[in-house]
């Protein structure tokens, strides 16, 4: 993801977010794009998910700095459906099993 | 650059552009509607805006069903955020050399939708890459306007984003 402008970005947290569960089969990763803007994904993770403006950030950070991360979990008719939402407003998403 | 943005109370946005750039906007739905209507696995940009859901290629059978499911929710709402686009463009009028957009939170959607779908495009067809710095090219070079295209796009983007959430990143 990009910056439209130049201003940095402070990050001084190892990004762990413990509140994405486990111990359901299914999970839905955001992957990082070069052309999806960092303000955008905040704006579209606390649309789709009702994330506070904080979590949305921190994942939004996660993707960027690690390439990916985990936004949604639960059975598989819910990850297809967030999968859906997030491919409809151009985020790279794609669902996986826990294992896989 | 010199859209101008302000909020409004119900989450709409009032934009003032430049007739060029209100032109350029104009444009970007004819593009985009050859794009989403053409055929699965022959355009790169296609494939981008379409991508699978499963990323395991043992699903393949999970993912047919998806795409047959899914997929034509996601063209219909995509062709309509474009029919938003140019009906909230349509009317609009130039007083001195500015044009001025009133767009309700709903229209603030389409717009975004269309917006970065249309920098995505041009990502792909660019090949950009997160290292992207909005210079000015050569104007003889054949990209120069797609450049530029998309860099004032990302800038219109990003401000409409930040007017909407009220935070810069």
């Amino acid at each position: 993801m990009v910056r439209a402008s130049v201003a940095p970005v402070e990050v001084d947290e190892p990004i762990v977010d413990e509140s994405v569960r486990t111990d359901r089969p299914w999970i839905v990763i955001v992957w990082n794009d070069p052309v999806n803007l960092m303000s955008y994904v905040v704006l579209v993770f606390q649309k789709l998910f009702g994330y506070s403006r904080e979590k949305a950030t921190r994942l939004m950070l996660q993707v960027h700095h690690e390439g990916r991360a985990v936004v949604s979990d639960g059975p598989r008719e819910k990850c297809e459906s967030d999968v859906a939402r997030l491919h409809a407003h151009g985020l790279w998403a794609t669902m996986e099993t826990q294992s896989a | 650059m010199t859209a101008r943005f302000h909020t409004r109370r119900d989450r709409g946005l009032e934009i003032t552009l430049s007739p060029a750039e209100v032109e350029l906007l104009r444009s970007l739905p004819e593009e985009l509607r050859a794009l989403y209507e053409s055929p699965r696995g022959t355009d790169a940009a296609h494939a981008r805006l379409f991508p699978p859901a499963y990323f395991d290629p043992v699903e393949r059978e999970a993912e047919q069903e998806w795409q047959a499911a899914i997929h034509p929710e996601l063209l219909r709402q995509r062709l309509e955020a474009l029919d938003a686009l140019t009906r909230t463009l349509d009317g609009v009028e130039e007083r001195r050399g500015r044009m001025k957009v009133i767009l309700t939170a709903e229209q603030v959607d389409a717009w975004l939708a269309v917006l970065n779908d249309a920098r995505l495009t041009l990502g792909v067809r660019l090949n950009i890459t997160e290292d992207f710095e909005p210079v000015a090219l050569d104007p003889a070079n054949e990209e120069a306007a797609a450049y530029a295209a998309y860099a004032w796009l990302t800038y219109l983007e990003d401000e409409m984003v930040q007017a909407l959430i009220g935070e810069t990143f």
